[in-house]
């Protein structure tokens, strides 16, 4: 055998069987996220050595029960596994399957293998065999399947050696066909079809019928052919429905030969758990109480670590500061990058511990009951119960929730959800928050239990919710799109969370995130660091002008310091762009200060904190240690000589920030999702007009 | 008769009957929810919809108009 | 000295957000599947 060659493996499975904690045991911390060419959906691979000199790309499919796909997320699958010029084409495919679904993973597992490319069955959580009273005949079953077959259990790290070392023979497997479709459906049919695609095997030219439509890499001449057979399309229907049941039949009768329950052993904690969870009315509030909970622990828990990350980067800028030569470099680096790195650490405790519930809610099973209680009511606002679950990934960002509306099958319901998603909390609007509250909002107890900064924050959340629904419900009205919808969702076995898999997820989240959005916030920062201590003729001589201005006044040579410095921000590039758009924002409430904050989170919400650092940093010696809080606290109007951040102005911008569409990336993937600049444009005009609105009205309430 | 999934009471089982292909989507087909198989309404959303089912090995919940559509006998 | 690496440092931050918000929308066209029925 050659030294050091790599075969490509493809992961599929049902979902919740196990196929991720298998990819997690086979590659460890080394996986990467990549792109599918041409669509957003995360790919993920990793490497994984499987023999001395044999070493495995492996690619962790979308969970999926059939190759027909009824999902965006399902038709990579299919992609994959029919395109051979698909980069990730597989040498051999794993199907996880898990000993309980066996039939049902079976169907699948019959499809794949149909299309002889090298197949493996991998039967998951064999340790939980002996308690559901199950046993299986493997030497029978791997006769009637023509398969190799691997038992393991991907939690307790049982068999994957074993895998490993059937994975190098995937030569020497036999890739014929489980299922003979053409006899049992319409012989002369798939007599045609095998002479029109002599190249293919009978199955994947099936499926080129079948699928056209999401086969995006067909031909011309291709397409013509196929056009031959589809004429007919209650009759391809048919057959498509004839196929799944005939395919039941053969597996259950290899089953009926190899498998065995032991129905005594089967416990009923599913359903007494079930009984709860989904119950009219105790599942709703469980479902309450964890979202209380988890709005709850992120303002406890990731404050401290906020500050403390704040905290540590006050310092540091202080330090380089003392210690490096004087000049523009050393300035651009304690002024401008420290601060810059801390605006994007600083997120890092509220994005794992939202990823922390998130796949906490999804590892054990219960996300499914929350769809279940949810659907009907989702219904109403011209959602589905799916549409959950991006609503609550979208309060750690929107970006990853919309691409997780993908499992939506229907159309308009996908839409609605993807336009509404940005008004869920993000956490990006979190250091934004969470500074705001905690300068105009008391630190107090409400009731002994409740601490009155934290219901803010939830009161902020809930406010996102309704203004998702509400528009939702005007969407719902307006939309005339067209309406197909199949709700068919399985409710997996309740399953303790895996420790390894969240650990993963959390991982890959928050390096998303640095590589994502951290080095375009350092590089904003840079940015806007430059222009802030750049200018035209008024910066350039600023000391001149502030002088003759102060010198017949006596102050302090510190006061004039502090004179020139703030001069100096007022006519700097950054400072005339604030200036102008002035009284755009005064309404609001704010100065050219926050209007230069506003300008530059643009791009993205949580710049705003790292904006206004830089600011009050250029404008200040930093040779003291501040944090952005009490700088922020301490900045005075200086008509009113109040505080520049009191109750009105924090109210306002609060406000403002929850209601406007400050996202670049999250307008870039609606219009990639979309495939239109329709929608995005939509949700940038209403969403800002809406936030300019109810920020300028709460403003002068307020005032 | 004249029964189908959706006239269940939460409990109840009963036996699909053989339905007209093109009025099943074949996602569910594919889910397990097959002819002759038994089907067992699990528990009800409020509104009973949608409904939770246990069919072939596989726990599903599925919106009321699907069920409606499938025909089934009682057990 | 410092004010060279100054200016190289934003050159450098420019072009890459440049090339993150313009670059990007340009390959965007490419997909051009309808993928939504």
């Amino acid at each position: 055998m050659e030294k050091n060659k790599v075969v490509k493996v493809a992961l599929v499975g049902n979902p919740n069987t196990g196929k991720t904690s298998l990819f997690n045991q086979l590659t460890g911390l080394n996986q990467q996220v990549g792109n599918y060419p041409g669509i957003t959906v995360d790919k993920k691979q990793g490497k994984c050595k499987i023999s001395e000199n044999l070493s495995a790309e492996i690619t962790d499919l979308p969970g999926t029960y059939s190759i027909n796909p009824s999902t965006l997320d399902e038709t990579i699958v299919l992609e994959t596994l029919l395109n051979k010029n698909n980069s990730s084409f597989p040498d051999l495919v794993v199907v996880v399957a898990e000993v309980e679904n066996l039939k049902r993973n079976l169907l699948l597992f019959s499809q794949i293998k149909d299309l002889q490319i090298p197949t493996i069955l991998v039967i998951n959580m064999k340790d939980q065999m002996q308690r559901k009273g199950i046993s299986i005949d493997i030497i029978k079953l791997k006769e009637e399947l023509k398969s190799e077959i691997i038992l393991i259990s991907a939690r307790k790290k049982l068999g994957i050696e074993d895998l490993k070392g059937e994975l190098v023979n995937y030569k020497n497997w036999d890739t014929s066909t489980i299922a003979n479709i053409s006899d049992r459906i319409d012989a002369t049919f798939f007599k045609n079809l095998k002479k029109e695609f002599s190249g293919f095997s009978l199955y994947k030219s099936w499926l080129l019928i079948t699928q056209k439509n999401y086969c995006s890499f067909l031909s011309e001449a291709q397409l013509n052919k196929i056009n031959k057979f589809t004429s007919d399309e209650a009759l391809i229907n048919k057959y498509q429905h004839k196929e799944t049941i005939y395919r039941y039949q053969k597996i259950n009768e290899i089953l009926k030969k190899t498998y065995i329950v032991d129905k005594t052993k089967a416990t009923d904690f599913r359903s007494k758990l079930d009984r709860i969870l989904t119950h009219k009315i105790f599942g709703y509030v469980i479902f309450a109480f964890v979202l209380l909970l988890i709005f709850q622990s992120i303002f406890a828990w990731a404050t401290f670590p906020m500050e403390l990350i704040d905290g540590f980067f006050a310092k540091l800028a202080v330090v380089t500061n003392n210690n490096l030569p004087e000049g523009t470099f050393s300035n651009l680096i304690s002024e401008g990058v420290i601060p810059g790195i801390g605006g994007v650490l600083i997120f890092i405790p509220q994005i794992t511990i939202l990823f922390i519930f998130i796949s906490i809610l999804e590892e054990t099973g219960y996300m499914s009951r929350v769809v279940f209680l949810m659907d009907k009511i989702m219904r109403q606002f011209g959602m589905g119960g799916k549409s959950i679950i991006p609503l609550i990934s979208g309060t750690a960002c929107a970006i990853p929730a919309i691409m997780a509306s993908r499992n939506i099958s229907s159309w308009r319901e996908r839409l609605i959800t993807i336009l509404v998603i940005p008004f869920t909390t993000c956490s990006a609007r979190l250091p934004v928050y969470t500074i705001l509250i905690s300068i105009i909002i008391p630190q107090k107890y409400v009731l002994g239990i409740f601490n009155l900064q934290g219901l803010t924050l939830m009161g902020l959340y809930f406010l996102g919710f309704t203004a998702a629904i509400l528009s939702a419900v005007l969407l719902n009205f307006v939309l005339k799109v067209k309406h197909k919808s199949l709700f068919a969702i399985e409710m997996p076995n309740y399953k303790l969370p895996s420790v390894k898999n969240i650990f993963y997820t959390v991982v890959e989240k928050v390096k998303a995130f640095i590589y994502g959005a951290g080095t375009i916030i350092l590089a904003i920062s840079i940015v806007l660091w430059f222009l802030a201590s750049n200018g035209l003729h008024n910066f350039k001589n600023a000391e001149q002008i502030v002088t003759e201005q102060t010198s017949n006044q006596t102050i302090s040579k510190e006061e004039i310091h502090k004179k020139i410095a703030s001069y100096k921000l007022e006519n700097s590039y950054i400072g005339m762009m604030g200036k102008t758009i002035e009284p755009v924002i005064k309404p609001m409430g704010y100065d050219w200060k926050i209007g230069i904050a506003l300008i530059s989170s643009f791009a993205a919400r949580e710049v705003f904190v790292g904006a206004l650092a830089t600011i009050y940093n250029v404008e200040s010696d930093s040779t003291t240690t501040t944090t952005i809080k009490q700088r922020m606290d301490s900045e005075i109007n200086p008509i009113t000589g109040e505080k520049r951040f009191n109750f009105a102005t924090g109210v306002s911008l609060l406000l403002f920030y929850a209601f406007a569409m400050q996202c670049m990336g999250t307008l870039a993937i609606v219009k990639r999702e979309t495939k239109t600049w329709k929608w995005p444009i939509l949700q940038l005009t209403g969403m800002s007009t809406l936030a300019y609105i109810i920020s300028v009205l709460s403003y002068t309430f307020l005032h | 008769m004249g029964d189908t999934i959706a006239s269940l009471r939460i409990g109840e089982c009963g036996v699909i009957e053989n339905f007209s292909l093109d009025a099943i989507p074949l996602k569910l087909l594919e889910m397990g929810c097959l002819p002759g198989q038994v089907v067992k309404l699990e528990q009800v959303a409020p509104f009973k919809d949608p409904l939770y089912i246990s069919v072939n090995g596989s726990y599903l919940a599925i919106r009321i108009e699907t069920a409606n559509k499938i025909n089934i006998t009682k057990l | 000295m410092q004010e060279i690496l100054t200016y190289i440092v934003f050159a450098i931050a420019v072009g890459f957000l440049v090339k993150k918000y313009f670059f990007k929308s340009k390959k965007k066209g490419n997909c051009d599947k309808d993928c939504n029925c």
